[in-house]
């Protein structure tokens, strides 16, 4: 072999095992990071740059300007709407939260004890959860009906107590609606903490028992630690769908009576589709980005490092 | 197991109706599509339920045999449908969106109140050509107004309006309550029978609004200026204002309406309560006349009748007229003329017919028997005093504003004077940044 063809032989010999270790991975990502671009990353920075003009519904000049940054949040009911979403998500995530723990720590015992019934309530818990936003809020629109026929003011008249201004007293329709978004989400924590307490190594509660722990004692020593991470990457997922919640009260309240039930997620649609304010929709949306980002990254501090899972 | 003559049977049967179907398409509505399935042409026209997809099956059949004879003298055309949901405002302000982006349905039904809108957005396409001048000039005024332009051509085909009445149950009130003060009597008498007293919408919903809207016109009120800016909050009109919101705040401290008025967002509730015999006072629409014939039995049904709508004195009255038009948002002229032979042949006469929906033409209450009736002549009386909407861009975001201030009075969350003042405010706002 002469020495030239000898010589460029080797290093081509040499390189064909170190390309078949390291393929070229761009090919195989392109089409998700195409897809992820073109329907994700795309709307969420014309969503940015719309905060940064003047667009309407009806056309018109749009240009550029920070005015509408600043006009926006500064808008006097904001402060109020806040409130109201603050409330909104706060009552309903715990409730989401302490209510879906409940009945998976009851189906997790009932199939222990091989009691019957036990799937018939993970299913009717499934069921509310599959409804639709607006056909749930319709649905209990029908039960709080406070008109002498309404579905639970008649019950309570069955039993001879007063009717309950379940909507149209302000103190007490956001937590008619907040009732609605429980019955509605629970199945969500339910699930997330059934597949949990799956998970939790039962040699753990077998050393409680030697140990004599009782009931409490196992669910606050051994359950709720072996836990933590479940309810933490639960409670991000329910903060964040909880704000971005919108359709069960469109149909329920419509936000009022005035402005009682109006959470920033339902402040935002009427911002753009009753005001025809794009940019100042777009300005509302990145307040609830910011919002969601900056719960989860709470949550996440409180996430299990490496060394303590 | 089956037998083999059924088995033969079976597949005659599914051979027989391979063979027949496709011949019966031509005729048919097939799924969202009328006309035959290879026509050429395709006309998108975008609905509300006023058309093939009603819920009552005989509007339904009546408005499929209109659409099959309108595709019919029409060869080389078929029509697709496009269902709009409930949610009207959303509908409107997303077909505004897409017919900016050039993706909006070439034909399609605009709600009246937004008409103006889609108008200033320069999405709409002339209909002037295609309708003669006599026919535009039977046109009751408001409607002719709120359909031309400021170049003079007319952008859309205003098919139906309507407007607000006060209904009642004259075995408890015999007499039509014509005053404000009367309303309050008839309601609190009722409320002596066990009834809940005069209901009427006050939620989050445009119907608060413009139900609400006919006690500040009977006044002479005007909520914007010739230029569309708000101008309810100044002056005269701020008292006017003030006197037609405390009307209801009265109904309700006093015990005439019940409270969960605040709650109604939906003239449905008033079919309910008067079929539950609940209440034997509502203001609703009179489209409701028909509903309340096909869900009351025929001796409950006529008990009810309706009168105008109070006011703060006999002789001040006013009622709100809303209604629907057919417009083109298509640049193709071929298409705009079929969207107006569309408006023209199916809903200028034929659906008011249908539907019993006032028509917006004098001659047609003479043309079609229906509208001779006692009861539709009495609507076409109270059209005399109708006012539409303003046309005025920042309408709808007053129109929120007044069904915030609504809740707020109604529960007795805030003072009278401040929510209105709020509601002006921000309307003022609002008025600024479109």
């Amino acid at each position: 072999m002469p020495p030239a063809i000898a010589s460029s032989a080797v290093p081509r010999a040499a390189a064909l095992p170190n390309r078949r270790q390291r393929p070229r991975v761009a090919p195989w990502l392109m089409p998700l990071i195409l897809v992820l671009g073109l329907f994700y990353l795309y709307p969420v920075l014309d969503v940015f740059r719309l905060a940064l003009t003047r667009a309407t519904l009806l056309g018109g000049d749009e240009g550029y300007t920070v005015s509408t940054l600043t006009q926006t949040l500064a808008r006097p009911e904001l402060p109020g709407i806040l409130g109201v979403t603050a409330l909104f998500t706060l009552a309903s995530v715990f409730s989401q939260q302490l209510l879906g723990l409940a009945i998976a720590l009851v189906v997790v015992r009932g199939e222990k004890r091989r009691l019957f019934g036990t799937t018939i309530v993970r299913t009717t818990a499934l069921i509310a959860w599959v409804v639709p936003g607006i056909a749930g809020g319709i649905i209990w629109k029908m039960l709080f009906n406070e008109a002498p026929f309404g579905g639970l003011n008649s019950i309570l008249r069955l039993m001879g107590a007063a009717p309950v201004q379940w909507l149209s007293d302000p103190d007490l329709v956001m937590w008619s609606v907040v009732i609605s978004n429980v019955w509605r989400g629970t199945a969500f924590s339910m699930v997330v903490m059934y597949a949990a307490l799956k998970a939790i190594d039962p040699v753990l509660y077998e050393a409680a028992a030697v140990d004599g722990a009782s009931a409490p004692q196992r669910l606050m020593h051994v359950t709720l630690p072996q836990l933590r991470s479940a309810i933490l990457v639960n409670m991000i997922l329910i903060t964040i769908q909880t704000l971005n919640t919108f359709d069960a009260i469109i149909s329920l309240t419509g936000g009022g009576p005035g402005r009682s039930t109006e959470v920033l997620s339902l402040y935002t649609f009427n911002v753009v589709f009753r005001n025809y304010d794009l940019a100042g929709g777009a300005v509302l949306s990145i307040l609830m980005l910011v919002i969601s980002l900056g719960l989860a990254l709470v949550y996440a501090a409180f996430l299990p490092k490496g060394e303590d899972r | 197991m089956m037998t083999r003559s059924a088995c033969r049977l079976s597949l005659a049967a599914v051979l027989a109706a391979s063979v027949a179907l496709p011949a019966m398409a031509q005729n048919t509505i097939t799924g969202d599509t009328v006309g035959p399935a290879n026509a050429p042409k395709t006309l998108t026209f975008r609905m509300t339920t006023d058309g093939p997809r009603n819920n009552d099956p005989d509007v339904a059949e009546g408005y499929g045999k209109l659409f099959r004879e309108y595709v019919a003298r029409h060869p080389g055309w078929k029509v697709e449908l496009q269902m709009m949901s409930g949610d009207i405002g959303q509908e409107q302000a997303r077909m505004l969106e897409q017919a900016k982006s050039g993706n909006a349905p070439d034909c399609a039904a605009v709600d009246s109140f937004v008409l103006p809108l889609f108008k200033k957005a320069g999405v709409l396409q002339s209909f002037s050509p295609y309708f003669k001048k006599e026919e535009i000039e039977q046109l009751f005024p408001f409607i002719r107004e709120g359909i031309t332009g400021t170049d003079g051509q007319i952008y859309a085909w205003w098919w139906s309006t309507d407007l607000r009445v006060l209904y009642r149950n004259k075995k408890v009130i015999a007499e039509a309550p014509q005053t404000w003060d009367d309303t309050r009597k008839a309601a609190l008498a009722s409320v002596k029978e066990g009834m809940e007293g005069i209901l009427f919408n006050g939620g989050r919903f445009e119907g608060t609004t413009f139900d609400w809207l006919a006690n500040f016109w009977a006044q002479g009120g005007k909520l914007v200026d010739d230029a569309g800016k708000p101008i309810f909050g100044e002056g005269e009109n701020r008292a006017k204002f003030i006197k037609a919101v405390n009307y209801y705040r009265d109904l309700v401290e006093s015990g005439a309406a019940p409270k969960r008025v605040a709650t109604i967002g939906n003239y449905d509730d008033f079919n309910a309560a008067a079929a539950a015999g609940t209440t034997a006072l509502f203001v609703g629409g009179n489209w409701q006349l028909a509903q309340l014939k096909s869900t009351l039995e025929a001796e409950d049904f006529a008990n009810w009748t309706f009168s105008m709508l109070p006011g703060p004195t006999g002789a001040e009255r006013s009622t709100g007229t809303g209604g629907w038009t057919v417009a083109s948002l298509s640049k193709d002229p071929a298409k705009v003329e079929m969207c107006a032979n569309l408006a023209r042949e199916i809903y200028m006469g034929p659906a008011n017919a249908l539907q019993e929906q006032l028509p917006t033409r004098a001659d047609l209450y003479d043309k079609y028997p229906v509208f001779a009736t006692e009861a539709n002549k009495a609507f076409a009386a109270a059209l005399k005093v109708g006012q539409a909407r303003p046309g005025a861009p920042v309408y709808p975001e007053i129109s929120n504003q007044i069904q915030i201030m609504m809740g707020k009075v109604l529960t007795g969350s805030q003072p009278t004077e401040a929510a209105v003042d709020d509601a002006f405010k921000a309307s003022m706002d609002a008025f600024k940044r479109l």
